[in-house]
């Protein structure tokens, strides 16, 4: 019980550790009830795969998984207090070397600091929020800093943080010949932050955009919505948000009341459940009209490591074309254990593992080669952008997103 | 009781009171006016005629149609026994699962046309009517009636429960996503322009459905020796089981009414939206609910009025105003409505807002 | 499941039965058990979190009961006054306001800020603020509801709490003064918010939970205290009058608006101050946090507990809290595993949760601990509840 008695001493010294024994264990925390839950299974899928592909070690130490939910029954998603109770878990497990969360930015705000004080490790395998690991444009005031109460750096993530798919799509959309862009946001963290990056993107492009507007995810249908946009002459759309907060229904209105105009959609749209009817999409007589962006890869074109991941998830899921968090869930995972594998002897040290992991150079992974930077941040900044093709999201060409500093 | 308070009441309070009937009488129609003639006057200025004004109260009336439908089963259960059923919300959304799941055994696809289409919509309509209510009377059955002589707010907590775990059958039923169904109907197909307004398939399905529902439900409840029934138990229920009436089979068949109405509503929701999933209940719910008390608690036709008056404040907002604001304006609309006539629209001076 | 009843109620008159002295030496006893019990815990013990998540939600509930339970008027929104509590740390107590004072920081009782930017009151002045700004949202709520009854007073509630909360999402984009001072952070949240901070004791910290847990004892014993003060005062007999027959009330020289406009202010700054402490606890406001099923989850608290009961509320929170955070999370989702089944519990907890509600309601139509005046309705058979309810419409 050191570890939480030099945490009990407020003065959050940095807490750390070494894991006495061989066993240790890694935690993920996502909201596995209410509307996030398919994300969030995809992820402990991928993560699932990833661990027991590795055998359940990593160097020369056997590995607990162990997935926690940071939602609550009664609200029915993530929760604050739910979050905080998952990292002070963490916290006081002895054997804890990593933590794998939260899925929501607003989320990992809270177990930062915490995980912080602990001395813990963090990887996200979602969180895009500028301001969680730098001072970028779209970052509040006092961010990152506020998030690290020791002064150092124990949070990295695999997804590359707004600024760069806000580029990417601007640059896609410029490309495109969009003349008069909209944006739609679902208000959420991810989503508000993309639009804004995207804006700004947008301008500097030399295509302002017509508006940046919220959605009601909750609302049944956005036929005025589309109907208003389409009286404002808009030629292109930009989604920014996920499929669960109604986004199949936004994309079909848009597209009827909208006639002609362009859809763009991130990476939070770009997923089977979104494109393909048979799963509950929109319908294929769309398809022509739609574009979505990931960061990730031409299937083909991925590294020995990343098709194996495809045969092997299709073998244990029975979905070829798993969900873009799948894979995100699946290099979380990979990235946790290789960081405790290039400790060496050390594994066992959280200090040490957390060195490693700001020591990814050109990794490579089903996510493309990539490093992580000082703040945290992976360098991906190349950009797929996918058509849909009868439901199925087909690869079509890379985009490198202009402007954007990795 | 009405007759209670009124030798309490001195002249200074009279003439308030005849101050304050005139501002509930006009201070109404003026709030309520305020969007429609303020957008009018602007889009005669700036587009030059009133298509847009007209394009959105045309989606406001079929939106609000549906929500008519769900309305009317918060005011017959409240009218008859003094309870928001808080699940009635989650009984529509299982109405447009059962439809989504029994056309797609039918076999109805985007191919689907003519007769054969209208056949198995009809039956799917039946089938969600007949499932939804029986749905309704067996809560009632199970969750309402153990507690009718318990604390008044007891089977309101049984009635939150009893909606958390249908939305947890609706979860293990077609996953967490929101679920796109096959566009049957081609809902956002025109049938017909009017002076600019677009009339799509979707609009006239939820008009033809909701009008001949309502009538029938309307001819129920007056003509019928039931409906009789109904009123006479929601107005004393005492006095009725004196005058020979079956106070729970007369309670039973209300929320079977109640249930297929939400039913009907879920099949045209599934049909309008092409979007359903397990949370639709929810939000529907409580602006069905709001539809409700707008239109006066307790009054078919005020739900009726209720949900379309709340259908065009949506659109209206979602048009001009911007969607994620669109649930404040609706809130505040009802509080306007509220502290202009307490009693509803439509409401009488009943026991509750006397 | 009467026979079960009837020994609760026999428990409870036997206490009543029992010696002043007696009974106040039972409570001190009780009351120093929950003291210590911390020490039987590793300072960030999960229970503990729990724990002081529980005694949160029962100063919330006893808000409540002040005005669902005394004065009869059905509160759906209730969250409004938790989102105002939370606003008013998220914007006191935080790095939120950075511009403020040139980046400097605007300091007040605050030693542990130390220099950082942003406004930091000191946690105390933070909780009076939050109660007095919550109990005018409560007057400014409750007067659109004057003139109503029943459940039309839900409905009108129930749209300020929805209000409050699209408000919460939206107040990013809203700049009251000026453009560095938006209203919220929307559902980005604010985070992170000062530690209770107070004289003489070292900052609380996210990892020691005892601190946090003897100050949220601390609070329920005072919002005890002062509900059974009002309770048994001249205004809390006026608010049972007013719930069991408001004619009748008002005909015997009960002032129905200050009345009721006093009911909801009290209710409101209870609410108020739980939310500050919560969101210092939590560690954040976001937006997400104020849907109108936290209205109803601590609606359900009360009436769980037994409306008007002030026991029978405590209870309720608490149970309804541990259920929530401990019994579906921590126990029931181990069962599967236990039993060799591979099997996640956790897609169905929250049916689980309802199944709860509908079962304990059934076997406890009046509340686990059902209100003494209403109990003696019940056992004497005057045609139950009906009554009260009635002679209220």
């Amino acid at each position: 019980m050191g570890l939480t008695a030099c945490g009990g001493g407020g003065n959050g010294g940095g807490g750390g550790g070494k894991v006495s024994g061989s066993t240790l264990t890694v935690y993920s925390s996502l909201p596995l009830q209410g509307a996030s839950r398919p994300q969030s299974q995809a992820l402990v899928n991928g993560m699932k795969l990833a661990w027991e592909r590795a055998g359940k070690k990593a160097g020369k130490f056997k590995i607990n998984y162990v997935s926690l939910d940071d939602s609550t029954a009664q609200a029915g998603k993530w929760d604050p207090g739910q979050v905080s109770a998952n990292a002070r878990k963490a916290a006081q497990d002895d054997t804890t070397i990593l933590y794998l969360g939260e899925f929501n930015s607003g989320a990992s705000a809270i177990s930062i600091p915490i995980l912080n004080r602990a001395g813990i490790g963090q990887i996200s395998p979602s969180n895009t929020a500028v301001g969680l690991t730098s001072n970028d444009p779209g970052a509040e005031p006092g961010e990152p800093q506020k998030y690290y109460p020791t002064g150092k750096r124990t949070y990295v993530r695999v997804v590359p943080k707004d600024t760069i798919q806000g580029a990417a799509i601007a640059t896609v959309m410029k490309q495109e010949g969009c003349k008069k862009p909209y944006i739609l946001n679902d208000k959420e963290v991810y989503g508000q932050g993309l639009a804004s990056n995207a804006e700004q993107s947008l301008k500097a492009e030399g295509i302002p955009a017509l508006g940046n507007e919220g959605w009601d995810p909750k609302a049944p249908n956005y036929r005025s919505v589309a109907s208003k946009i389409a009286g404002k002459g808009a030629d292109c759309v930009f989604l920014s948000g996920i499929t669960d907060n109604n986004g199949v229904q936004l994309t079909k209105d848009i597209a009827a009341g909208v006639p002609n105009a362009k859809i763009y959609g991130p990476d939070g749209l770009c997923e089977s459940a979104w494109a393909d009817p048979k799963k509950g999409g929109m319908p294929t007589s769309i398809d022509s009209r739609v574009e979505c962006t990931v960061a990730t890869l031409d299937p083909d074109k991925y590294p020995p490591e990343g098709k194996k991941f495809f045969a092997d998830y299709k073998a244990k899921y029975g979905e070829a074309n798993p969900d873009p968090y799948a894979i995100y869930g699946y290099e979380t995972m990979s990235l946790a254990l290789d960081a405790i594998e290039r400790a060496g002897d050390n594994g066992g040290d959280r200090a040490a593992v957390i060195r490693e992991l700001f020591n990814t150079k050109d990794r490579q992974s089903v996510l493309g080669t990539y490093s992580i930077d000082v703040n945290g941040d992976t360098s991906i900044t190349d950009y797929g952008l996918y058509k849909i093709d009868n439901g199925q999201i087909k690869f079509d060409r890379v985009v490198k997103a202009k402007g954007a500093s990795a | 009781m009405e007759a209670a308070s009124v030798p309490a009441r001195t002249t200074r309070t009279a003439s308030l009171d005849a101050a304050r009937r005139l501002v509930s009488h006009y201070g109404l129609i003026a709030v309520l006016m305020i969007l429609p003639v303020a957008y009018g006057i602007h889009d005669l200025r700036v587009d030059g005629d009133l298509s847009r004004l007209g394009e959105n109260l045309k989606d406001g009336v079929s939106n609000g149609a549906i929500w008519a439908l769900v309305a009317i089963g918060y005011t017959l259960v409240y009218g008859i026994i003094e309870l928001i059923n808080f699940a009635h919300g989650e009984v529509f959304m299982l109405g447009s699962f059962v439809s989504f799941s029994f056309w797609s055994a039918l076999g109805l696809t985007l191919a689907s046309k003519g007769a054969g289409l209208l056949f198995g919509l009809l039956l799917t309509l039946i089938v969600a009517m007949v499932a939804c209510g029986g749905l309704n009377v067996m809560i009632e059955r199970v969750a309402y009636r153990p507690l009718r002589n318990a604390p008044k707010l007891a089977p309101l907590i049984t009635a939150v429960g009893f909606s958390f775990i249908l939305q947890n059958v609706g979860l293990e039923w077609l996953g967490g996503s929101q679920r796109g169904v096959d566009d049957l109907i081609k809902a956002q197909n025109d049938l017909f322009t009017i002076g600019g307004v677009h009339i799509t398939h979707a609009d006239v399905l939820a008009v033809a459905v909701t009008v001949p529902l309502v009538a029938l439900l309307a001819w129920f409840v007056t003509r019928t020796r039931l409906g009789k029934a109904m009123r006479a138990t929601a107005q004393d229920p005492e006095a009725a089981r004196l005058m020979g009436v079956n106070v729970d089979t007369t309670i039973s068949l209300t929320f079977l009414i109640g249930g297929m109405m939400a039913g009907a509503a879920g099949l045209i929701y599934a049909l309008y939206q092409t979007t359903i999933w397990f949370f639709q209940g929810f939000q529907a719910g409580l602006i069905a609910f709001t539809a409700a008390v707008m239109g006066g608690i307790g009054n078919i036709q005020g739900a009726v009025l209720g949900g379309l008056i709340i259908g065009c404040i949506q659109q209206i907002s979602d048009n001009r105003i911007g969607g994620e604001w669109t649930p404040a304006i609706v809130f505040a609309y009802l509080v306007l409505i509220m502290v202009f006539k307490p009693q509803g629209l439509l409401g009488e001076e009943t026991r509750e807002a006397g | 499941m009467s026979s079960a009843a009837a020994t609760w109620r026999g428990l409870g008159d036997r206490i009543r039965e029992l010696p002043r002295p007696v009974v106040w030496a039972i409570g001190a006893a009780v009351l120093v058990l929950l003291i210590l019990l911390p020490f039987a815990y590793q300072p960030a013990s999960g229970f503990i979190d729990d724990c002081v998540t529980a005694l949160a939600y029962v100063v919330m509930a006893l808000g409540l009961n002040i005005v669902v339970g005394f004065a009869g008027l059905l509160d759906l929104g209730y969250v409004a006054f938790y989102a105002i509590g939370a606003y008013v740390i998220g914007w006191y107590g935080s790095g939120f306001f950075a511009a403020i004072a040139g980046g400097k920081g605007l300091h007040v009782w605050a030693e542990s800020a130390g220099a950082l930017p942003g406004i930091h009151f000191n946690f105390l002045i933070v909780l009076v603020v939050a109660a007095v700004y919550a109990a005018l949202a409560g007057m400014i709520i409750g007067l659109p509801t004057l003139r109503l009854r029943g459940d039309y007073i839900a409905i009108v509630t129930l749209a300020f709490g929805e209000i409050t909360r699209v408000f919460a999402i939206n107040g990013a984009d809203i700049h009251p003064f000026g453009k560095d001072y938006p209203l919220t952070l929307g559902r980005q949240g604010i985070t992170p918010i000062d530690p209770i901070d107070l004289p003489f004791v070292k900052q609380f910290d996210p990892l020691n939970l005892r601190p946090w847990y003897w100050f949220a004892l601390a609070m329920v014993l005072v919002v005890l205290f002062v509900n059974f003060r009002l309770r048994d005062s001249r205004l809390g007999r006026a608010w049972i009058a007013l719930r069991e027959d408001e004619v009748a009330a008002a005909s015997m020289g009960v002032p129905l608006v200050k009345t009721k406009l006093k009911a909801y202010a009290t209710g409101a700054a209870f609410g108020g101050m739980s939310g500050a402490f919560l969101a210092s606890y939590l560690n954040t406001v976001n937006a997400d946090q104020f849907e109108f099923s936290f209205s109803i989850f601590v609606l359900a608290m009360i009436i769980l507990g037994g409306l008007g009961s002030i026991w029978g509320v405590v209870l309720g929170a608490v149970a309804l809290s541990f259920i929530n955070s401990r019994l579906i999370p921590d126990v029931l989702n181990g069962v599967p595993h236990k039993v060799g089944l591979n099997f996640d519990l956790t897609e169905l907890s929250f049916g689980i949760f309802g199944f709860l509600l509908v079962i304990m309601m059934v076997l406890r139509p009046e509340g686990l601990l059902p209100e003494r005046r209403r109990q003696i309705e019940l056992t004497e058979g005057v045609g139950g509840d009906e009554t009260l309810y009635e002679a209220r419409a």
